[in-house]
């Protein structure tokens, strides 16, 4: 298993280090920084062999953090268990970053000593491992006796992700549906490849032993209402008023473990009774129909050898009454530029020699419109006989819609012993459309 | 790395540890303590300081004692005599009320490896197994695994091995699996735990409760099993189902291993779980992170070995973004290479044809390899691309292109024509010797159709002297031999200088002997020296791309799930290619 977990920084210099077992050296501290961190060329792989000792890393800002192994093991698990040791201190401070780690050097000790026993990962929940990890120590001895036994029951209970007898006031609960729309678009303005991949994260805090029903507009269920399709209880979930009639076809999704398979199999509904607190009710991925928040249209003009004028379009596709946020669009220039000259009515561009591009950020922007912006782009005269290979134009943005067309109908909840029904829970939906590689080639 | 200051850092530190107002002070005792693991974090020695420490680890601040032991266990190999002091300590906290703190005590008991410290450790570790807590059991259990593996000579006691058996029904599922982790290691020789029926259905019940490094370690361990009946192996595949399409890439990954290995004897069953899994791969291939991405697109290179046809319909998922990776931007090209078919040839050739001019000159000539082993079924049209790119006239593409070129022609004589053609003028732009030595053997094998052959052998043999590549110049001596039995008239003279030079002023052994050889061959008459060097040309055999047999999913079933294949460079060898050329 896992027989040393290092993190560096940017520099190369040892801010954690725990061996668990005997076969890594010390040395195998300075290996990793002089093969990976030093290395002249790009980062080759996430996985480095270099005597027969494997060094798996990731990478988070400008922080490194790596595991050692020399056993054959399960490449998948070794990353997971990464994720989940920055997952757990990102909950305990936040942002990972040399200052936040150097501050709480005690508990990532601390941390590393619980989470992983002889190399073997342990008990990594967060929210157990909060209740006898604290930023000042361990708590009193008075009360552990209790928090252990509970600690047992969540674990062995009949139903081992949630546990008896909680209560809250108010009983609400929260969905966000976050989205990662990724683009490629050929120049002639046709789709090579799109997909979506979305999760729907959930926080319930409601009391007791809830069973939830979660519907969304699944073409398979829509199909199978008939054309007379039942308008469902839209409340506060049913965004943008869309009719039923618009529906998804879902290429594949996976569920948390406390969802009933076989509801989902034979009928296509989703029911479970939820953990407490925030965990991922299921994740999914779609290609057809994926409504595209926007469309960038390029156009490129050589002018002569020295010059060369782009103008670029973007067009939102969406309700007008919503509004994207926090959009970049970064249009490469060659590396022969000398000077650029940059017009555009709405945001701000400039040009970013040091990246090569130029970065057009629009705050905020309606649906339905339409924004351009104009370069002229003035180059060195160059010998060099290579035609620059135009990157693509890339964007960034934030939507507040499923780009999937993904809507949550309803969420009901049924709580037989406790007097709260389903009318008392407060519900809030929340739809995060974010871009992940959306390129248009130019 | 902040050597500076090392001994004065120490003497310092100490200084501070003995001082008894520091002592009294938790909070300055704690961060002096703090200063000392800081240090040592970052590569000074500080094991000077190991009986102050051993000093501090009596105290009731739970924090400073984990700081110690942390400290401890790094030195402790260097001072055993010191570190008996400790063991008392240790031994009293295993006692404490406190079940966090019994757990600490007794996983830094096991933590100090030291050999001589086995006999105090054996009866805490004892009695950890028995605790009514179950986090002190957790540790207890993964003990006896450190001690095993600390004197690995030593029997571990048959009455623990039983009892850790025992401990598989624990109601804690850590705790269960821990002991899974210990037997295995502890039973190495005897092949790891022993996996029977009454077990196997006791984990598969009791997997649903573990956490995804439990269920990871148990569906490893199980692939051992093999099940007595149809009924039972089909029974434990429909309880797995629900893992085969896990979220988690671990999980759904360690069951599809365990499928493949109990399906060993049914085909059928194995191929029909590689389709369940496409989904989830491809989900996995999206994810937001790379290294998982990478991950996953390993993986799928594997199960395409078998299941040609697996993504067929998802080709465009493995297009490459712009800003991705160069590791991730390979491993899709290769993805892509076996996806290809009639329907999709236009459009996948296009897409490379992008990527040929990346930044990154390793994914361009990767993408350019590709090209050409798409063209053993499409010559023509990867050759036109081919044939466009030499016209970029950039170095690192053109010597892609002739090495290509020159693979491609093994396999596809029919192309000869068209890449004699291209290879006018190409000599230039050709800096590397790879792509020379490509550019020679092409030479050499069809110097008849290239009419300016031999003025570009005469400009490299001009130039031997200041050539510094050993297979340069070997792949010259062939080459110009070669084209002197087809066209002795234009020739001659530069293969008298060649062979001169070789054999008088080179320093190279290799080369001189060869040099030699020839000569001598060259003396024994035209005919010997026709039959020796006009070997075979070309070896169509080799396989075209598609109509490639599916190979069965045993030969790959057991490297699934482990880093094989992420080490692989590619799926064929071009290894054996080289070889035949000779």
């Amino acid at each position: 298993m896992i027989g040393g977990l290092f993190i560096y920084n940017h520099k190369g210099e040892v801010l954690i280090s725990r061996v668990y077992r005997d076969d890594i050296g010390r040395n195998a501290v300075d290996a990793f920084r002089v093969n990976v961190i030093h290395a002249r060329q790009q980062v080759r792989s996430p996985v480095t062999n270099i005597a027969r000792t494997s060094f798996f890393h990731v990478k988070r800002s400008n922080i490194w953090l790596a595991a050692v192994t020399k056993q054959n093991v399960n490449a998948a698990m070794v990353f997971e268990f990464l994720y989940k040791m920055c997952d757990v201190m990102t909950a305990y401070f936040g942002k990972i970053s040399e200052e936040n780690i150097k501050n709480n050097f005690v508990l990532i000790y601390e941390l590393l000593d619980e989470i992983l026993d002889f190399g073997y990962p342990q008990n990594s929940e967060t929210g157990a491992l909060k209740t006898f990890i604290t930023q000042q120590g361990i708590k009193g001895q008075v009360s552990k006796t209790k928090e252990q036994s509970q600690i047992t029951s969540q674990v062995t209970g009949q139903i081992g992700w949630r546990r008896e007898g909680i209560k809250y006031r108010r009983n609400e609960l929260f969905l966000d549906v976050l989205e990662s729309v990724n683009l490629l678009m050929s120049p002639q303005g046709q789709v090579l490849s799109a997909h979506v991949s979305g999760r729907v994260v959930m926080k319930s805090y409601l009391s007791g032993m809830p069973e939830c029903k979660f519907g969304m507009n699944d073409k398979i269920v829509i199909d199978k209402q008939g054309k007379g399709g039942a308008s469902d209880d839209a409340g506060k979930s049913d965004l943008g008023g869309g009719s039923g009639k618009q529906s998804i076809a879902i290429d594949d999704c996976t569920f948390h473990q406390c969802v009933r398979l076989s509801k989902f199999d034979s009928e296509r509904s989703i029911s479970f009774i939820p953990p407490d607190g925030e965990y991922e009710l299921m994740r999914y991925r779609t290609t057809k129909d994926i409504i595209l928040p926007f469309r960038v249209i390029p156009l490129v003009r050589e002018v002569g050898r020295t010059k060369l004028e782009v103008k670029v379009v973007i067009k939102s596709n969406f309700k007008p009454s919503l509004l994207a946020q926090k959009i970049e669009v970064r249009i490469p220039t060659p590396l022969n530029t000398s000077g650029v000259q940059v017009i555009c009515m709405k945001g701000k561009a400039k040009y970013k020699a040091s990246e090569n591009a130029i970065v057009w950020k629009i705050k905020r922007m309606a649906g339905m419109k339409e924004s351009q912006i104009s370069a002229e782009i003035e180059l060195l005269p160059t010998n060099d006989k290579k035609k620059w290979a135009r990157p693509p134009i890339s964007m960034n943005f934030e939507v507040p819609f499923a780009p999937s067309g993904l809507k949550v109908r309803y969420l009901k909840v049924f709580e037989s012993k406790l007097n709260y029904s389903d009318h008392d829970v407060i519900k809030w939906v929340r739809y995060i459309g974010r871009s992940g590689i959306y390129e248009t080639r130019c | 790395m902040p050597y500076l200051g090392g001994e004065e850092t120490v003497r310092e530190l100490r200084r501070a540890l003995s001082n008894p107002n520091v002592q009294s002070d938790q909070l300055r005792y704690r961060n002096t303590i703090l200063k000392v693991i800081r240090a040592m974090s970052q590569g000074v020695d500080m094991s000077g300081l190991f009986s102050e420490m051993v000093k501090a680890c009596a105290t009731v601040d739970v924090v400073q004692k984990k700081l110690v032991y942390v400290f401890l266990c790094s030195y402790a190999a260097l001072n055993p005599e010191l570190s008996l002091l400790v063991i008392n300590t240790l031994r009293k906290d295993c006692q404490d009320p406190n079940p966090m703190v019994r757990s600490l005590a007794l996983r830094n008991m096991t933590n100090l490896r030291l050999p001589s410290l086995v006999e105090y450790v054996e009866q805490p570790l004892a009695a950890g197994l028995r605790d009514r807590a179950a986090c002190v059991r957790r540790v207890a259990v993964l003990g006896w695994a450190k001690l095993h593996n600390l004197q690995a000579s030593s029997e571990i006691d048959a009455a623990v091995v039983n009892e850790l058996y025992s401990l598989l029904r624990d109601p804690d599922p850590v705790v269960m699996v821990n002991c899974l982790r210990a037997l295995e290691e502890i039973l190495k020789d005897e092949g790891g735990v022993a996996i029977n029926k009454p077990i196997t259905h006791h984990l598969l019940n009791r997997l649903k409760e573990c956490d995804i490094w439990g269920q990871c370690q148990v569906l490893r361990v199980l692939q051992r099993y093999r099940p007595q009946s149809e009924d039972e192996l089909f029974d434990i595949l429909s309880l797995l189902d629900a893992s085969l399409v896990s979220p988690h890439p671990p999980i759904m990954a360690a069951t599809l291993s365990l499928f493949l290995s109990l399906c060993s004897g049914q085909p059928a069953v194995s191929l029909a779980a590689l389709e369940r899994v496409r989904g989830p791969l491809l989900a996995a291939c999206g994810s937001g992170s790379r290294e998982m991405r990478f991950t996953a697109l390993c993986h799928i290179q594997l199960l395409l070995r078998s299941i040609p046809g697996l993504m067929g319909a998802h080709y465009k998922r493995f297009f490459c973004g712009y800003a991705e990776p160069a590791y991730i931007k390979q491993r899709k090209m290769q993805v892509l290479v076996e996806l290809v078919n009639d329907e999709n040839v236009a459009m996948l050739l296009d897409e490379l044809k992008g990527y040929c001019t990346d930044v990154n000159a390793e994914t361009a000539q990767a993408a350019i390899t590709a090209i050409g082993r798409i063209g053993r079924s499409y010559s023509d049209r990867c050759l036109e691309i081919l044939t466009g790119l030499l016209g970029l006239k950039q170095d690192h593409i053109t010597s892609a292109v002739v090495q290509t070129m020159r693979d491609l022609v093994w396999v596809c004589p029919q192309c000869s024509d068209t890449v004699c053609f291209a290879l006018e003028g190409c000599e230039e732009t050709l800096q590397d010797s790879q792509g020379r030595q490509a550019l020679l053997w092409l030479l050499g094998v069809y110097g008849e159709r290239v009419s300016s052959a031999p003025y570009t052998l005469e400009v490299f043999i001009d130039g031997v002297r200041s050539e510094a590549s050993l297979g340069v110049k070997m792949e010259l001596l062939t080459a110009t031999m070669r084209l002197f039995l087809c066209r002795p008239a234009e020739t001659q003279d530069m293969l008298g200088r060649l062979l001169h030079y070789c054999i008088e002023e080179e320093t190279d052994m290799c080369v001189r002997d060869q040099a030699l050889l020839y000569y001598r061959l060259l003396h024994c008459g035209i005919e010997e020296t026709r039959k020796v060097l006009q070997g075979r040309r070309s070896d169509p055999s080799l396989g075209v791309l598609i109509g490639r047999p599916a190979e069965p999913v045993s030969q790959w079933a057991r490297s699934f799930n482990t880093l094989e294949p992420l080490r692989q460079g590619s799926i064929e060898t071009d290894g054996a290619l080289n070889r035949l050329k000779q």
